[in-house]
């Protein structure tokens, strides 16, 4: 390719997206309101997701021990507790301790426990953190089978309920996103075919003249890249101090909120909407303007 | 003799005529034996639009040497447009042998069609402009597409306003110009690649007889210098006046072909 035509191109875009201004306002103002709008329901989804996974880690396993056995034992099954490759920490809680979290736990009421008098029903238990949510089930009935070990409990229900609303969550975020991704390249599309429209006699008069396919393509994929471009990273400029106010605020009212961190995300984000809005730029562009070089 | 000079000529001016930065070398002589030497070259074109099923050309045979001029007339609907896409290949031919400048159009690939479009000036009745342009950059845009040398664009494009006589209004817009001038604009465009062959279609169709009489002189002085002329009209004056030769196309058949001939027939 001549320099004089690369020149040429990049002319032929500027000027074209200066004298149309009006529709090249549209365009980009449609491509940074599509991807704003995929933006804001990514980082919701993403949240959501987050969100989930963080009360999914919260479920622990509670491996009650008999009361005969002996520290040696313990520390045994501890040992082999700590084997398990799912497990990520034992936490060893002795009887009296479960009594003070109970009488915690009780608050007011707990003059209830008056009633056990000297006694302490309650057993020694290790309190198991697991890598993966999905991974409590297949513990939890590794550890029952220890010896010394006399029950486990991990809020079966709960967190059988817990997994099907993260699942429910991710399925359904992700059929948004794809439907949100797919709504947004026909909108863009369907814009830059506009442009297209507006400059069919020109694309007649290049065919006639003996203009090649890929001379008469370039500008318009090049346009198509640049208003990609520019709406992608408006767009992602918008949604950047949108979610840095909203984490501020969130931060500020409710701190236990497991937000993603702005840091790595936002910038992954900003590539991603920049790269989508000119990807999908170029494919509107090529795919408005199959039709028209047919001539 | 004359036709062989002819192609000497437009060799010379390929290889002079600049770098067209595609390498091809344009003329297969093989090709120019298989057309008999001639620069138009159809054998028992048929052309049947799928669509609708009409036959648009039927059974045409016509050949045409460099540096002729020629009248195709016929009412509308006759068939002359449907010869004149099957030139430029915008229409492909059901059957029969098309062969333009040594080049096989039926059978030319969708790569090759630029290049046959580069020998050939195309013409239309709506001038067919830019009217963001001006008069200037609608010329220059013939050439910049084709990827011509921007030091030879500016010197050509002065060069053909100078034969269409609008060098003074190279800086205006179509709108300021009337229709005689626009065509004149079209007719500029059109040969600034200095191609083999033009092909007009009802060029003086919207035009008042003393502007079509301008026109007409603006394409004898085209065709004095060498370059083909293939002209669909309605016009009896025009074709009456320049005696030149005359197809006359009905129903998709020729039915009339005269070296020096009128619009109606008869001598």
């Amino acid at each position: 390719m001549k320099f004089q035509t690369i020149q040429y191109y990049f002319h032929e875009v500027f000027v074209s997206m200066v004298r149309k201004r009006w529709m090249t306002f549209a365009s980009i103002g449609t491509v940074t309101v599509s991807l704003f709008v995929l933006g804001v329901f990514l980082i919701l989804v993403m949240n959501m997701t987050k969100m989930a996974s963080s009360l999914e880690s919260q479920v622990q396993i509670s491996a009650y021990l008999t009361d005969s056995l002996t520290p040696e034992n313990r520390a045994e099954v501890e040992r082999m507790i700590r084997s398990l490759s799912t497990v990520t920490k034992t936490e060893y809680v002795t009887k009296e301790q479960a009594l003070q979290i109970l009488q915690a736990r009780l608050g007011d009421q707990k003059k209830i426990l008056d009633a056990l008098g000297e006694s302490n029903p309650l057993p020694n238990y290790f309190l198991v953190t697991v890598k993966k949510a999905s991974d409590v089930k297949r513990t939890a009935i590794a550890i029952a089978d220890l010896y010394g070990v006399e029950e486990v409990k991990y809020g079966q229900d709960v967190a059988a309920n817990l997994f099907d609303l993260t699942h429910l969550i991710r399925v359904f975020g992700f059929i948004l996103m794809l439907v949100l991704a797919l709504a947004t390249i026909f909108i863009i599309s369907n814009t830059i075919r506009l442009t297209v429209f507006a400059r069919r006699k020109e694309i007649a008069i290049m065919k006639y003249v003996g203009a090649t396919d890929e001379f008469i393509r370039w500008p318009f994929v090049l346009e198509g890249m640049a208003l990609g471009f520019i709406g992608g990273s408006l767009s992602a400029i918008v949604l950047s101090s949108f979610y840095s106010a909203m984490a501020a605020k969130i931060y500020s009212t409710l701190a236990f909120f497991p937000l993603i961190e702005q840091s790595p995300f936002m910038i992954y984000l900003t590539l991603g909407l920049i790269i989508s809005g000119m990807a999908v730029g170029i494919l509107g562009s090529t795919v408005s303007l199959k039709k028209f070089l047919e001539v | 003799m004359r036709i062989y000079e002819k192609v000497v000529r437009s060799i010379d001016v390929k290889n002079t005529g600049g770098d067209r930065g595609d390498g091809i070398f344009e003329i297969d002589y093989d090709k120019f034996i298989l057309a008999g030497g001639k620069l138009i070259h159809l054998k028992n074109v048929t052309k049947i639009y799928e669509q609708n099923g009409v036959v648009a050309l039927d059974n045409v045979t016509i050949d045409i040497n460099a540096g002729e001029f020629v009248f195709l007339v016929g009412t509308s609907g006759s068939g002359k447009s449907t010869l004149m896409k099957l030139l430029m290949h915008e229409e492909v031919a059901t059957s029969g042998e098309i062969f333009v400048d040594g080049r096989d159009v039926v059978r030319l690939s969708r790569k090759e069609v630029p290049y046959l479009r580069r020998d050939l000036g195309v013409i239309f009745q709506d001038h067919r402009l830019l009217e963001d342009k001006t008069v200037y950059e609608n010329i220059a845009f013939a050439m910049q597409v084709i990827e011509a040398p921007n030091k030879i664009i500016k010197h050509s494009v002065e060069g053909v306003l100078d034969i269409v006589g609008l060098r003074d209004k190279a800086k205006s817009f179509p709108s300021q110009l009337s229709g005689g001038e626009q065509q004149r604009v079209a007719i500029a465009r059109a040969i600034v690649n200095k191609p083999q062959i033009v092909i007009a279609d009802e060029p003086t169709g919207n035009l008042d007889p003393n502007t079509s009489r301008e026109i007409m002189d603006i394409f004898k002085r085209i065709n004095d210098a060498g370059t083909t002329i293939v002209m669909a009209t309605h016009d009896k004056d025009i074709v009456n006046r320049m005696q030149r030769r005359v197809i006359a196309i009905e129903n998709g058949k020729i039915i009339r072909d005269q070296l020096r001939g009128r619009y109606a027939g008869g001598r």
